[in-house]
């Protein structure tokens, strides 16, 4: 069993920014229509910001309120699927036997936004990027949990997924919009403000059905909506959320 | 048929080429106006850094079908300014018989 606090969030998705509009969404969640709609990053200067694709500037815009300027966290980058986008117009070009653009192969690494952000926000600690199954949310929360056990105070953790091109339609079919969801996350045991949630891994036997929504939009709506407990299972993992 | 001058041919290339260095690197917030023929394009100039160099030496050799030596000495010359790019790509295109 692991333990953390939840300090704050942000969260994006098109159309859901603020606080109040993700209280409306997770009081009755829907899909929202997904036009390419990206966050500005107007606090970035312009240099700064033209290598960011949608996913890094989705990043950007909800890891970015979490973090002091004075300040050095341990970061957490999730994502299942990644760059898709930019991975496959470079497919496109080998297939076309086209020279790579420099620019888009050295950011089609995993850890690329994780970098970026470091660069741009001159974070110099621990970074990790992590992709999983669906259940990727729950494994960035298992690796937000060991750094805060190996002393951090705080750990900011972001999960960020973008609606591939459509090639991938019928393959990848668990991101229904893109979104980006941001938690600082604190001990348990520590006297700051915040909820705290217990996370329990057991083995998936029965047949419980997948979550209908992406596990950190189910987890959000479940913090906004003071809901006690969740439950997400994926395969052979069943993870048990409860609200203490 | 008239021949080109050459003053207004070299001109309308270098806007070309300061175009290309936009579009090409996501210079978004800037015009061809403002990026002034004879401004250092790395460092303090406009900024560009080791992987735009990359990237503009792709979008050149891709645009203008020319090719590019890796002669790091002469390319820092050639691609120096806006207007030394001009010179370089007029070069090659002569010397590839254009």
């Amino acid at each position: 069993m692991i333990a953390f606090r939840v300090e704050e969030w942000r969260a994006w998705a098109p159309g859901v920014a603020t606080e109040q509009e993700w209280q409306a969404w997770a009081r009755s969640p829907c899909v929202l229509p997904d036009h390419q709609q990206q966050p500005e990053c107007l606090s970035l200067p312009p240099m700064q910001r033209r290598r960011l694709s949608r996913l890094a500037r989705m990043t950007m815009e909800v890891a970015s309120p979490l973090c002091g300027d004075d300040e050095q966290l341990p970061f957490v980058f999730a994502s299942r699927h990644g760059e898709t986008t930019r991975t496959f117009n470079l497919l496109g070009d080998v297939a076309g036997e086209q020279p790579l653009s420099p620019t888009h192969f050295g950011l089609s690494v995993h850890n690329a936004i994780a970098g970026q952000w470091s660069l741009l926000r001159g974070q110099r600690g621990e970074s990790v990027a992590i992709a999983g199954e669906a259940d990727t949310f729950e494994h960035a929360m298992l690796e937000a949990s060991t750094l805060l056990a190996a002393g951090a105070s705080s750990v900011l953790a972001v999960i960020a997924e973008e609606v591939p091109p459509d090639a991938y339609n019928g393959w990848i079919t668990d991101v229904p919009f893109s979104y980006a969801v941001a938690l600082r996350l604190g001990r348990a045991d520590a006297a700051t403000p915040g909820t705290i949630w217990q996370l329990d891994l057991d083995r998936q036997d029965g047949d419980t059905p997948p979550c209908p929504w992406p596990h950190a939009l189910d987890f959000l709506r479940a913090l906004q909506t003071s809901t006690p407990t969740l439950q997400h299972a994926w395969k052979k993992r069943r993870w048990q959320w409860q609200r203490t | 048929m008239t021949t080109q001058d050459p003053v207004s041919a070299q001109a309308a290339l270098e806007q070309e080429i300061a175009q290309l260095i936009i579009d090409t690197l996501n210079l978004e917030h800037l015009t061809v106006a403002e990026v002034a023929v004879d401004q250092p394009l790395f460092g303090d100039g406009l900024g560009l850094d080791s992987v735009d160099a990359l990237e503009l030496a792709l979008a050149l050799q891709k645009h203008y079908a020319i090719r590019i030596d890796s002669d790091v000495k002469a390319s820092r010359k050639h691609f120096a300014t806006v207007a030394s790019l001009a010179a370089f790509v007029q070069e090659q295109r002569s010397a590839c018989g254009d």
